[in-house]
């Protein structure tokens, strides 16, 4: 029988534990990863709550744990094509988009800086550029350049090629077929933020200075489109008047109709950053229920009790242009039972989180909710999901699914694949 | 803030739930309703605040609040409700709730609102004109006498013999009612004014905003959700109108004609010309069927716009269709009598007395029907404009 391996579908915070976890303890893992990166959507926060210390430690010890195992094989630009049962596991085929750049770049910006062409840079949201030639963040790993090949027409890749003296751009690269023999398949697809320009009247992509939680993170940190300086995106200003509009799209039978546990504590802790840097500016939050989970309720009375900052009961239902590229909402204060109109500098979506599965289900044969969410007692043996592919969740809980999910695959391995 | 008992009427949210707004308790108070409702007020907005008095069965509260007649059922927020509360046909159910609570008699009311005594409120109509049918021996249609060969609805029914003072007799009936009802839905509102509250404008003033504002569809025009029903509601409602001033003219005009008329029927014939009784009939005949045509163009559009909103806005209740249908079958009726008659075939004879059963169907149970809500409707908003709410 050829060698098989533990076959884990998503290289964020949630895969990179099942990996790391299983190979520690001796297994060999594949990791297939759709973005030319690992770590996911953790890699673009600003900071975890409740302790507010930035993830790209935490990230950079996983991207340690993985180069110095060689048990783990990642492939980044990668998506699971076909999955096939057989007795004592999978045959899985893999597709690897070509990256145009080989393992012999050094991560010196030179093709960068020769590139003529800019792409919209969606690690951060479209609220900034990149070259065509990038790389998708500092700290990224593999610290390897992307040619995107969409943005990067005529001579702009030959520009590139010819700027690197390492040999390390490869115009010709082509899509390539692997197969792996899987022992078991780990589902860690995780989530993407919900697209909150569905509502309607919540005024994202139509309202200047409407912004969604994630972009938020953006905003704040220190690699981000501004440098790690709260900026509105309009014109720069220093935004001192914040509203956090929260449950957009989340608890909404039109939109995703169960809580998505993270958004309540998401505005907290971006009030933190806010008040971080402009200790005079004020932080408005209008809610339907603040839900901080368990101790996460100590993390509330924190910032609840800072200067500046309110909590409304009520939810925003409009959000409207006001002058000087202002923003104003409405909103019903239930506890007054008065309908209100405040303005703001800058408005914060707290969007909440999509499985990726709903978009982009992997090619298995799972059982989903009808929001896309995996149903984890209906898998087949074998198959494991874990994280925010089964319920939205914060890192914590994500890490501790993980661990738990690697043990359940280890078992199948050990067993001889499909237990 | 002062502390307040409440007592829920637990039989109360369960009427409510029973009479279509099962999706009340869905209702977390996110007050997205609020927000999104373009006629509601700033100032204590429904129907968040209904949703919850509903809730909480605060029955008293609810019946005493104009805000739920000042509520169009534009259903903006039942379209934006994230918990498919459907707001606007909870505070539909309300509303017939209301009609019942301040209309009499009342075991009428309840009659109205249940589909399985339809066929009943329907047997009386039809009982009471096969009657004078039979009665003159016309069940067989070749016994009815022509005019120079031609039918004529008058040898038929003659019309100041049965017609009329049936029908007189029934609209005053009911308006009775309705005014009756309106007055109790007043001074229950009146009675629920905080204390000291000075009226913010005059009677008169208010009653003649009101009446503007109504010819205008003006809070009709703030709805999104379901924007095309407001020019549905003005062809019903100037169609009404219209054949409300047909209807006057063509007494006007079986009063005071000669030979056969109601002065000459009491030997009092009194003189008028030829020339003013045909100019009037022309007159009556032209506002008549313009009328009729939009009363049926213009339920049909309130027919489709209700499927074509049913996803957003729900499809609305058996009250709401019940109207619906009676209107529709006026106005389809009365215009095939007119057509049948024209054309001279006895099928025009039961054609007919099937409109004035629609007819008196739509007369005799006003009170309690959704014919209602223009008087309460009109209440409401000339006390919301009175207290200053809108």
């Amino acid at each position: 029988m050829a060698e098989q391996s533990i076959l884990v579908i998503g290289g964020g915070i949630s895969g990179l534990t099942v990996a790391l976890e299983a190979a520690e303890a001796g297994h060999d893992v594949t990791i297939v990863e759709k973005n030319p990166y690992l770590g996911g959507r953790v890699a673009q926060l600003n900071k975890y709550f409740p302790k507010l210390c930035p993830p790209v430690c935490g990230l950079e010890i996983n991207y340690r744990r993985v180069k110095e195992n060689a048990k783990v094989t990642f492939h980044t630009m990668a998506r699971v094509e076909s999955v096939s049962a057989r007795d004592g596991g999978f045959d899985v085929t893999v597709s690897v988009a070509p990256r145009y750049i080989n393992d012999r770049c050094v991560g010196c910006d030179a093709c960068a800086q020769a590139c003529p062409a800019y792409r919209q840079d969606d690690f951060n949201f479209g609220m900034s550029k990149t070259k065509a030639a990038y790389l998708p963040f500092e700290q990224a790993y593999p610290m390897q350049y992307v040619i995107d090949a969409a943005s990067c027409a005529k001579d702009c890749g030959q520009k590139c090629k010819e700027a690197c003296k390492y040999g390390a751009v490869e115009l010709d690269m082509k899509p390539q077929t692997l197969k792996i023999n899987a022992s078991a398949i780990v589902v860690a697809t995780g989530w993407n933020p919900y697209d909150i320009s569905k509502a309607d009247n919540l005024g994202m992509g139509k309202v200047k200075n409407v912004v969604t939680n994630m972009m938020m993170e953006r905003l704040a940190a220190p690699n981000g489109p501004t440098g790690g300086k709260i900026l509105r995106p309009s014109d720069g200003k220093e935004p001192k008047k914040v509203a956090f509009v929260q449950c957009a799209g989340s608890r909404d039978e039109n939109h995703l109709p169960y809580c998505s546990y993270i958004c309540c504590m998401a505005s907290l802790k971006q009030t933190a950053y806010l008040k971080e840097q402009y200790p005079d500016a004020t932080s408005d939050i209008f809610y339907i229920d603040i839900r901080t989970p368990g101790r996460y309720e100590k993390f509330y009375w924190k910032v609840r009790d800072m200067e500046g900052v309110s909590f409304t009961k009520g939810k925003v239902a409009r959000v409207e242009s006001a002058p000087n590229d202002d923003v104003t909402v409405t909103l019903e204060d239930v506890l007054s039972g008065k309908r209100v109109q405040r303005t703001f500098d800058m408005v914060v979506l707290a969007a909440g989180m999509e499985a990726a599965a709903r978009q982009t289900p992997p090619p298995l044969d799972i059982n989903y909710t009808a929001e896309g969410m995996i149903v984890p007692s209906t898998l087949k043996p074998g198959i494991y999901a874990v994280g925010s592919a089964k319920s939205p969740v914060d890192v914590a809980k994500s890490v501790q699914d993980a661990t738990g999910a690697a043990l359940k695959s280890i078992q199948s391995a050990l067993a001889g694949g499909r237990k | 803030m002062s502390e307040r008992v409440l007592n829920p009427d637990l039989g109360f949210v369960k009427d409510v739930i029973n009479a279509g707004g099962e999706s009340l308790k869905k209702c977390y108070q996110c007050a997205t309703c609020s927000v999104v409702c373009n006629v509601s007020p700033d100032d204590s907005p429904f129907p968040r605040k209904e949703m919850v008095q509903a809730q909480w069965g605060l029955k008293e509260e609810l019946f005493r609040n104009p805000d739920i007649w000042l509520c169009h059922q534009c259903s903006d927020c039942t379209a934006y409700c994230p918990r498919g509360a459907k707001p606007g046909e909870v505070l539909g159910a309300i509303r017939r709730m209301s009609i019942e609570e301040f209309s009499a008699p009342r075991f009428l009311a309840k009659m109205v609102n249940q589909p399985k005594f339809l066929l009943l409120l329907l047997a009386v109509p039809v009982a009471i004109i096969v009657a004078f049918v039979a009665g003159q021996g016309f069940l067989n249609f070749s016994n009815v006498p022509l005019t120079d060969g031609k039918i004529e609805y008058g040898n038929f029914l003659f019309s100041l013999k049965y017609v009329d003072p049936l029908f007189s007799a029934i609209a005053v009936l009911a308006l009775a009612s309705l005014i009756m009802g309106a007055t109790k839905y007043w001074k229950a509102m009146y009675a629920g004014m905080p204390a000291g509250q000075q009226p913010a404008k005059p009677l008169g003033v208010a009653v003649s905003e009101t009446i503007s504002e109504i010819i205008a569809h003006k809070r009709f025009d703030k709805c999104e959700t379901t924007k095309a029903r407001s020019t549905a509601h003005k062809l019903v409602f100037f169609s009404f109108i219209g054949l409300f001033i047909t209807t006057i003219l063509a007494f006007g005009k079986v009063i005071l004609q000669p030979g056969s008329g109601y002065l000459a029927y009491l030997g009092h014939p009194v003189e008028v010309s030829a020339a003013f009784l045909t100019g009037l009939t022309v007159v009556f005949k032209i506002i008549g069927n313009v009328s009729a045509v939009a009363l049926i163009i213009g339920i049909f559009l309130v027919m489709s716009n209700r499927m074509k909103n049913a996803p957003k806005a729900g499809i609305g209740s058996y009250y709401d269709w019940l109207f619906i249908t009676i209107v529709a079958g006026l106005g389809i009726t009365g215009l095939l009598a007119e057509l049948l008659r024209l054309a001279n075939t006895p099928i025009a004879y039961p054609t007919y007395m099937i409109h004035l059963s629609f007819v008196f169907f739509l007369f005799a149970y006003a009170p309690f029907s959704k014919m209602a809500h223009m008087f309460y409707r009109a209440t409401a908003m000339v006390f919301g404009k009175m207290t200053g709410r809108i």
